[in-house]
């Protein structure tokens, strides 16, 4: 084999389709007789429905139909939750279509279904309900107090789970309390990390076409294939008789690990009327109604001594649920759960999670899902530490950290972290930052009083990706397993197909797999093409989410390509006339060993093998393979991002000097797709910190149902990223990648927000809640200087 | 929905009286907003691109006149040297793609508090143009605004241009944001200086039910300014002058930010336009 496209800069072969849109997106499927839905949600977070009247809907122009919850009550099934933590886990039963109670602002109450998506608009605005408003539970705390009102007063309670790892009882570590009671000394903290919105481009769109007694489901999602199993199990449609498309997906950030509410009302609404459907949601629909993130309190107590080694940690969360269970929104603060000692060799840890429901939104994966809390709150304690002691905060990080030596390393929590060099990419982090540089300078600036200040933020990550061995899923109690598969077909003119079972949505795959292709077998990039998401081709998959799809996918599709070879090589010995152990394969051909001369390629055996004319005995005619892989391990990237800050104390407002990231996520494959994973997750970071989150006001609206109130951010908000790699290869997969999807997400939270905390320490401020708005700034330099 | 698309000005106040409900659309960056959104279901849509009268500018007398339909844009393109604080708020506005739709005119009829082009106008000492079959009226900008998003604007009236002093003063203009693009001022502050006339204009947008003037802080500026010397403007009179400024304001706690927060970071916008406009008057005093 010979390595020419692996490593190299590719631009990505599905752009042209995907930036012009000329291609399949959900909302771009048309089926003749195809009728239009829309969705009437509720404008109040909890409310009994006393009575609803679609029937005045059935006289607008265009109407084909109308109904509410209660008149499919009996079909429409319950939304999934694939993820109970514990066996006790509280799971009330989430209707599609809200059919005695609205428990969430933008919850469905009933559909209409005209000729054109106009019409059905119209016609929602003329459907009658009538609403006894019922007390909103909204904040996480009061939810559990004694005497609460309830989100779901029949489970009796607003706590959906408690959630508990302990180091001393795992048998993994110490005892945390034990730790914190003997410290020297102790940083206690409360950190909330607000409540996100994940706001992909693409607004979520779904298609269903009965047939007969067969569905076929197009939707805007990052899970075909789980989809097609649980629309299957909810609905109970045979699961033959379900096929699932994702086509071109615009997106998702973890927003599309869902089974939606809308997709099991058009598959309601297809069934019930015979006829195609489509569902298209606005920006306002979505912002509203598709799934948040994050939205977790976290009380945080760092034992340590005096000379900066950290001897134990206390997590204790509220994670809000919002008003129900999500797909795997249960499992995400656990996900982080085994982050919060991060890269360093914390002697003892306790961690204990509860799930709240309130009356929101439901909250689940959201990209990082629980890592990016774990990193925040942990990177933020140690720089928290450090001033404490008044040590500098890299200082302090290093004392705690594992050393390149010590790989693998078993951590407090039990994860064995595979290889990493945490000094090596620090080191030239704070080269390409100018890290003393820039310390002389903030030391002037306080100096001279200056109104902009200056501030270091510094934050060394690592963490999980790759989700995931199965068994260590099934301990967790996931509901699925982690293995992923792949298939390559060899053409007879020498092309390539592959069917990968992940589903990417803006990742890159097609480019990316046909790099690995072509190198393992010697055929060119532009002779490879990738299938996916339809679970007609690629009928075996668990889809794309927690930086997997490289990491486990991607072995999967090596693994076929070796099967391939081998299949080939027999054939190409046969056509040589020699004895298969005497050839190898270099250059795109199988060559006799040492003959430089003369050699078969894949083309030529694909070709043999279509003919069949000629083949050694007992070779079944065929070059395709398929290979399906479960990992022995997580794979865990890390890296060190340093974010310099100038803070206007007068105003409040921050700007992002410079901004370095120096991750290393071990073998590259194509470094431009990887940039851009850096660049997109360092922006999403940089908009928890700075510029995001979603507001409810007391009466359980959401304030930030706009983009213009929810601020993403834009290019004018960013800095030019300065980024590098070191590489540490990854020992369990046979091209050494980690993943990368999440890392600039998960790192860059608490870099920016150490930089504030840093250049306003003086003023005597510790902490500042995110995000950091030029208000909140101004308010803490005036809380802080009083 | 009608859609009336006038040919010419005459034709265009002609159709307005007829259907006073009609309601106009220039760029449409915020009329379509309201359509999409369902807060307007006009019976009829006016359109004003056709009309070339309103995208022309020139001189009149001692005064710049600026027809309504002209772009921001082609203010920053055209006209920064004759309307610097203009041209600078409509820097801030929107994104590339608003710029190249949106109108000064479409932002004097939105009329909101929170438009980008109204301190400038304030600062400026504007008038705006109105026009309908019954004549042609000109009202200074200060007299324009009449409430949230509310004017003195009748019905049957198109807004035809503005005008603004051919000679510009010292200008500048600042603004407080949730961030740095596409986005709603938490406040902003326009401020003109007049060495002529030894006069100041102030505007102050996003923090009261309508564009305000600070005129208390203009008087006290006006007579506290070293014109003669040119020299350094005391650091008292600057926060004085801050103060003033932010004690004009009628500010509101919303989403984006709150009463206090506002008066004070106006205060702090004035006091650093203040130092800008006076020690680099961009060769306009
Ligand atoms: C994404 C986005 C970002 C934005 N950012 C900003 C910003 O940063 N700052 C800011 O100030 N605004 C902003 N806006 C609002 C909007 O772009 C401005 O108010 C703009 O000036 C409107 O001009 P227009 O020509 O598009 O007006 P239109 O939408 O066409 O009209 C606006 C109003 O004015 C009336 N109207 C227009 N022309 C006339 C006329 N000649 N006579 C009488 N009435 C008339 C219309 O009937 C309507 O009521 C933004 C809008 C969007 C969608």
């Amino acid at each position: 084999m010979t390595i020419t496209e692996v490593g190299s800069a590719r631009r990505r072969k599905e752009d042209a389709r995907l930036i012009t849109g000329r291609t399949t997106w959900t909302e771009n499927v048309t089926l003749p007789g195809m009728l239009h839905l829309a969705i009437l949600r509720s404008p109040m977070a909890h409310a009994r429905i006393t009575s609803i009247d679609v029937s005045p809907a059935l006289e607008t122009k265009g109407v084909v139909a109308a109904f509410s919850g209660r008149d499919v009550a009996d079909v429409q099934g319950a939304l999934p939750c694939a993820w109970p933590v514990t066996a006790d886990m509280v799971h009330p039963d989430r209707p599609p279509i809200a059919v005695d109670e609205v428990k969430f602002m933008g919850e469905a109450v009933a559909v209409v279904a005209a000729r054109s998506r106009a019409a059905a608009l119209d016609a929602i605005a003329a459907i009658e309900v009538d609403y006894e408003p019922l007390p909103a539970v909204l904040d996480m705390e009061a939810a559990i107090a004694d005497g609460a009102d309830l989100v779901h007063a029949d489970k009796g309670t607003n706590k959906g789970y408690t959630w508990v790892f302990d180091s001393a009882e795992a048998g993994t570590g110490g005892d945390a309390a034990a730790a914190l009671d003997g410290a020297e000394v102790v940083i206690k903290r409360r950190y909330v990390q607000q409540r996100l919105i994940p706001a992909f481009m693409e607004p979520r769109s779904v298609v269903v076409d009965p047939t007969g007694d067969a569905y076929s489901i197009w939707s805007a999602t990052q899970i075909p294939h789980i989809l097609r199993f649980l629309i299957s199990v909810v609905t109970g449609t045979p699961e033959h008789k379900v096929r699932v498309i994702a086509p071109d997906v615009g997106g998702g950030f973890g927003g599309k690990l869902q089974v939606t509410p809308e997709e099991l009302i058009a598959f309601v609404a297809a069934k019930r009327l015979g006829r195609p459907v489509k569902y298209t949601e606005s920006r306002s629909e979505s912002l509203v109604s598709a799934h948040h993130g994050r939205d977790v309190i976290q009380d945080l107590e760092l034992a340590a001594r005096r000379d900066g080694t950290v001897t134990g940690l206390r997590v204790k969360l509220l994670a809000n649920m919002g008003a129900y269970m999500g797909l795997v929104g249960p499992g995400v603060p656990i996900l982080g759960a085994f982050m919060y000692n991060a890269i360093y060799k914390f002697p003892a840890y306790r961690f204990e999670c509860s799930g709240i429901f309130t009356n929101t939104t439901i909250t689940d994966a959201y990209r990082g899902a629980g890592r990016p809390e774990a990193t925040y709150a942990i990177e933020r304690l140690m720089d928290e530490l450090a001033a404490e002691l008044g040590l500098d905060p890299m200082d302090v990080r290093r004392r705690n950290w594992i050393k390149a030596e010590e790989f693998p390393f078993t951590t407090v929590c039990g994860l064995q972290y595979d290889s990493g060099d945490y000094d090596k990419a620090t080191d030239r982090a704070m080269e390409l930052l100018g890290y003393d540089e820039l310390r002389a300078e903030q030391q002037r600036r306080r100096e001279a009083q200056d109104p902009v200040q200056l501030g270091i933020g510094i934050s060394t990550y690592t963490e999980m990706c790759g989700l995931a061995p199965s068994r260590v899923l099934g301990s967790l109690r996931y509901g699925a397993g982690g293995w992923e598969t792949a298939s390559v077909r060899m053409l007879p003119t020498g092309k390539v197909e592959v069917v990968t079972g992940t589903s990417p949505h803006g990742q890159g795959h097609e480019t990316a797999w046909s790099q690995i292709v072509a190198d393992q077998l010697g055929v060119a990039f532009d002779d490879v093409e990738v299938l996916h998401g339809d679970t007609r081709t690629s009928y075996k998959g668990l889809d794309t989410y927690g930086s997997r799809s490289l990491a486990v996918g991607g072995i999967a599709l090596y693994n076929a390509c070796q099967k391939v070879l081998d299949k080939a090589k027999p054939i190409a010995a046969h056509m040589l006339e020699c004895d298969p152990a005497d050839l190898e394969f270099t250059g795109g051909q199988f060559r006799v060993r040492g003959n430089p001369d003369g050699g078969k390629s894949m083309a030529d055996c694909a070709l043999a093998v279509f003919a069949a004319h000629d083949l050694p005995d007992g070779i079944e005619p065929t070059l395709d393979a398929d290979a399906v892989y479960d990992p022995v391990n997580f794979s865990f990237p890390h890296g060190t991002h340093l974010c310099a800050t100038e803070v206007d104390t007068e105003t409040g407002r921050v700007t992002i000097r410079k901004y370095v990231a120096v991750d290393d996520i071990g073998k590259v494959i194509n470094p431009l797709i990887v940039e851009g994973q850096v660049h997109g997750g360092i922006a999403q970071g940089v908009a928890q910190a700075l510029f995001e989150e979603a507001v409810y006001d007391a009466d359980g609206n959401l304030m930030t149902g706009t983009l213009v109130d929810y601020t993403l951010p834009t290019a004018a908000d960013l800095p030019s990223f300065v980024t590098d790699r070191t590489e540490s290869p990854a020992p369990d997969h046979p091209l050494g990648t980690k993943g990368v999807g999440e890392a600039g997400t998960i790192a860059s939270t608490p870099a920016v927000v150490n930089a504030i905390v840093d250049a306003l320490r003086p003023m005597g401020v510790n902490d500042i809640a995110m995000p950091c708005t030029p208000e909140r700034v101004w308010r803490a330099v005036q809380g802080g200087a009083a | 929905m009608e859609f009336l698309q006038p040919a010419d000005w005459a034709e265009a106040l002609a159709v307005k009286a007829a259907h006073p409900d009609a309601l106009p659309i220039a760029g449409g960056t915020d009329v379509m907003v309201d359509l999409n959104f369902d807060r307007a279901r006009p019976g009829a849509l006016l359109d004003l691109t056709r009309v070339t009268d309103l995208t022309d500018w020139g001189t009149d007398g001692d005064w710049l006149r600026v027809g309504a339909g002209v772009t921001y844009r082609r203010l920053i393109d055209e006209l920064a040297g004759r309307v610097p604080g203009l041209a600078l708020a409509s820097r801030t506005v929107g994104s590339p793609q608003i710029r190249n739709r949106g109108t000064v005119g479409g932002n004097l009829g939105s009329a909101s508090p929170a438009g980008d082009a109204h301190p400038a106008l304030l600062a400026a000492g504007a008038l705006v143009e109105l026009a309908s079959v019954r004549g042609t009226r000109r009202v200074p900008v200060t007299e324009y605004f009449t409430g949230p998003k509310r004017s003195v604007r009748t019905p049957d009236e198109l807004i035809a241009a503005f005008l603004v002093p051919a000679r510009p003063g010292a200008e500048q203009f600042a603004k407080v944001g949730t961030r740095n693009a596409m986005v709603i001022a938490v406040c902003s502050f326009a401020l003109s200086l007049d060495a002529a006339t030894r006069t100041v204009g102030t505007g102050i947008g996003s923090a009261g039910p309508t564009p305000l003037r600070a005129t208390e802080a203009e008087a006290f500026l006006a007579a506290e300014l070293p014109w003669e010397t040119r020299g350094a403007v005391p650091e008292s009179v600057a926060a004085r002058f801050g103060e003033l400024v932010g004690s004009a304001a009628r500010p509101i706690d919303d989403v984006r930010g709150s009463a206090d927060y506002r008066r004070h970071a106006l205060a702090v916008l004035a006091r650093r336009a203040l130092a800008w406009a006076w020690t680099d008057p961009g060769g306009a005093v």
